[in-house]
Formats: structure tokens, sequence, C-alpha cells
């Protein structure tokens, strides 16, 4: 059944399977499923749903500093007092943040990129978050950059695009310890072998 | 008889894109039957083998069933990584746009054994000579002439009279080159130079493995560029997608190079 098939007396309920169909991974089958899930649901518990959405869109913002997800810049990584700001830890996504910060082996700050570069996607540097990176690195303040892209094909791209960019200057850059499964996420990856991939990082040449 | 329901492949990766919660979807284009799409079931967890044998520009050995929409990736094996490619940013780009036109040219269910041979052994020349531009033009020449689509370069489109020195022009939508009587209506018919119609006629008769060693003067490397990129983009019919950070990766280069 598709959307075409609802009935036309409820377009309420048209609009929240077409929004739902926008979430990434949800197809129109399961946008509906939702969509009833929803309407079967207590109604305080749907206007909290509701709510946390609204709450997370009017609160949530990119950190000016290190690009995360913050409900205020900057976020409480940068602005501890107890963070090596020397080092910064450049990821793809807020998630990796989170799988870092679970090893407790990093006291450096983060650079979120939001991305990588994809040229068959057409996804240049200028629609990432890496010149927001490199001008953090302008005033010599920060001595090590440790690169921790996704070890796949665009994250290792991503890598090489960072490390060129810095190759010839004051700034040592590393990159995780091989060891992580190839074309696997940061994201999905256990504790242990992050944090010995942290330890064992190398310099790039 | 039906067709089987497991089936095996030989298969260059061209893309894998994230599917749902952990899946993959993977473009392949195999030597025994073209195109395929297909599923890798909860590949992105870091406890699955298969991610590794499917990364883009992997030659990997594969194991399928045939699924009603897409057809799903049971076991694959890596038969060859394209390494020295995948450690120079300039050559993965050039190899992901062999992946794009692959992509772009081949076809679902329909084989092409010279187009994957030309594939996977102009990786290889690509990671042997990684600064070198000559491999990923040979390979849109090549990839014009495997899909029954290389542009005349000996005689005139029109009249069939051989070329004369330096008196011709070249039009991708006129299929090649034109004397100078001749003056079809198609638009952009555009001069061509005695030394780069050499090129291409010398690129013709090569094969990616052992690829003449020219030294291209700049302007000419641009003239081929242009002429390649222009014949191949008029017949995929859209931009190549990765042609953008590749002219952002050059411009980077030059300015690298020239002192301050
Ligand atoms: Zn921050
Ligand atoms: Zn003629």
């Amino acid at each position: 059944m598709t959307l075409e098939h609802l009935p036309s007396a409820a377009p309420s309920l048209a609009r929240l399977i077409q929004e739902l169909n926008k979430l990434p991974g949800i197809g129109p089958k399961s946008a509906q499923r939702l969509a009833y899930f929803i309407i079967r649901l207590p109604e305080e518990e749907a206007f909290d749903l509701a709510a946390a959405i609204t709450a997370v869109k009017q609160t949530i913002m990119f950190c000016g500093q290190c690009q995360n997800l913050t409900d205020a810049s900057p976020c409480s990584i940068c602005a501890s007092s107890q963070r090596n700001r020397e080092q910064i830890c450049v990821v793809e996504e807020p998630l990796d943040v989170l799988a870092l910060e679970r090893t407790h082996c990093y006291r450096g700050l983060y650079h979120v990129l939001h991305g990588v570069l994809s040229p068959l996607n057409g996804v240049g540097p200028d629609q990432i978050k890496l010149r927001e990176l490199f001008a953090r690195l302008s005033d010599g303040a920060v001595k090590e950059v440790v690169i921790a892209t996704n070890p796949t094909l665009e994250g290792e791209a991503t890598a090489m695009y960072i490390s060129r960019h810095l190759a010839g200057g004051n700034v040592k850059v590393t990159h995780l310890a091989r060891g992580l499964p190839v074309g696997g996420s940061l994201e999905y990856t256990d504790e242990l072998t992050l944090s010995r991939a942290f330890q064992g990082r190398q310099a790039v040449e | 008889m039906p067709p089987q329901r497991t089936y095996r492949a030989d298969a260059l990766v061209l893309r894998s894109v994230p599917l749902g919660e952990a899946d993959l979807l993977v473009t392949l284009f195999t030597r025994e039957s073209g195109k395929v799409r297909a599923v890798a079931k909860g590949a992105r967890r870091s406890t699955a083998k298969l991610v590794g044998h499917l990364e883009p520009l992997t030659v990997t050995r594969l194991a399928l069933s045939r699924g009603r929409s897409l057809d799903v990736i049971n076991q694959a094996e890596t038969l060859e990584n394209f390494t020295p490619l995948k450690t120079n940013l300039t050559a993965v780009t050039r190899g992901l746009q062999v992946a794009e036109l692959v992509d772009g040219f081949g076809s679902e269910a329909s084989p092409n054994e010279p187009l994957h041979s030309l594939a996977l052994s102009t990786l290889a020349a690509i990671g042997q000579a990684p600064d070198d531009e000559l491999p990923l033009l040979h390979f849109q020449l090549h990839l014009l002439a495997v899909s029954g689509l290389m542009p005349e370069l000996q005689n005139c489109v029109e009249c069939r009279r051989d070329i004369e020195p330096d008196r011709h022009r070249y039009s991708a939508d006129g299929g090649g080159v034109f004397c100078p009587d001749c003056t079809p209506d198609q638009a952009g018919l555009r001069p061509l130079s005695l030394r780069a119609l050499k090129v291409l006629r010398l690129l013709a008769r090569s094969r990616a493995a052992d690829l003449p060693s020219l030294r291209l003067e700049p302007v000419l490397t641009q003239e081929l560029k242009a002429i390649l990129t222009g014949t191949v983009q008029y017949w995929l019919d859209k931009e190549i997608r990765t042609n953008s950070f590749l002219n952002h990766l050059a411009q980077d280069q030059t300015r690298r190079q020239i002192p301050r």
C-alpha cells in the first residue's frame, strides 16, 4: 500500500507518514507502520515525542569550535579546562566523538567534519567542515592533529586530503593505527579495539 | 529449468552505500553478467566479515543468492585490492572516475568482458603511475571503443577522405574528425591539434598494461582531457561527478608548485 491509496479523509495522517518517510532508512511501509504506532500511543507519550523534537531543534546547534552538536557553544568538551588544547582529533560524525569518549584514553579536543570527501557523490572539501578545521589550526596553538576518519575508501581519502593540506606545516599529523576493520566504522567498533587504535596512532609522513 | 538460486561471480566493486541500519547496498561490475546491485546484510557492524571485501575499487570473489529485487551477498573474498592506487589521493580519485564511468556505461544483466578487463588493467596502471594522466585518458578512449562509440580518428566522418595534416576539426556528437570541406550542422565542431590527434591514435592502438611513456606538455594534456571528457560526457548524457574533485586537486597541486 502506498501513499496514494490512503483515505483522503485523513490528510493529517498522510502528512505524518510523508514526514516519517523522509527519515533515513525509513521507506513508505515503515513510515506507515510508525505512523499507526504513534496514533495508538497514549496522548501524553505522543506529545512528549513531539516536544522532544521541538526542543532539540530549538536548542541544538553546531559548536563554534569543534562543530559537534551541542546545546551551548562552545560545547562542554571545548570549554573544559581539563582537556589538552594542543591536540585535535578529527572524526566524521558526532557519534564518533561518543565512541572515542567511551574509551577514556583521549583528553584532547575534537573536530567533527559531518561527512567525508565523496568524489562519486559530488561531496568536496567545501561541503564538509574542513575549512573550519584549517581555520582552527592557523594560530599555531595546536601541535597534533589525530585523524580518526573511518577506515573506508572515502574516510582514507579524507585523511589523505587533510595530511596533504597540512604537510610542511608545524602541526604533527597522526592517524589511528590500522587494526580497525577495513570498511568498518568507529561507531560500531568496540572500545578495546578503538583505544588500542588510538594508542598505536602513527605519524603521517 | 529455472535459473539457479545461488551463483558465484568475480566482480569489481563500483560503489557501496549504507542501506538501513547496518546493511550495504553494493554496485558490482561482474565479468559474467555485467552490472549487478546486491545487498550485504549486516555488513556495517564491525564484527561482519564481508565489509572489508566490499570497498569500492576492490576485485572480489562473491557468492550470491538471487533475490526478488536485489541479490544478496553471502560471501566475499578479496582477489585484488589495488593498494598502490589507494595510497595516493589523486590516483584513488582517478580510480573512482573509472568506477563512475563503468557504472555509467555498463548495463545490468548484459556482460561486457572487454570493459571489465579494461577497468581492471586501468586501475593497475593508475596505481603504478599515480602522477601520470595517461592511464585515465587511455581508459576514456577505450571505454568509448568497448561501448561501440569509438570516435573516428582516421578519415573524415562525412566524406571518408584521409585527414590532411593539421586541417581537421573534431566533433563529439558528429562522431570524430572532419575535413575542412565538410561542415556538418552539428554544434560542437572544435579545432583539434595535430599533436592531440596523434596522441589519440597512439592511445587507440595501446594497451593499458603497456602504455607508451609520453611526456605531454600541460597544454596538450588539457586539450586531450577536454576532447575525451567532452566525448564521454556527451554519451553519458550527464556531468562526470568525480571531475570536480580531480580539478580541485590539480589546481591545489599547481598552487603548491609555484613558489610564493
Ligand atoms: Zn566544541
Ligand atoms: Zn570530409
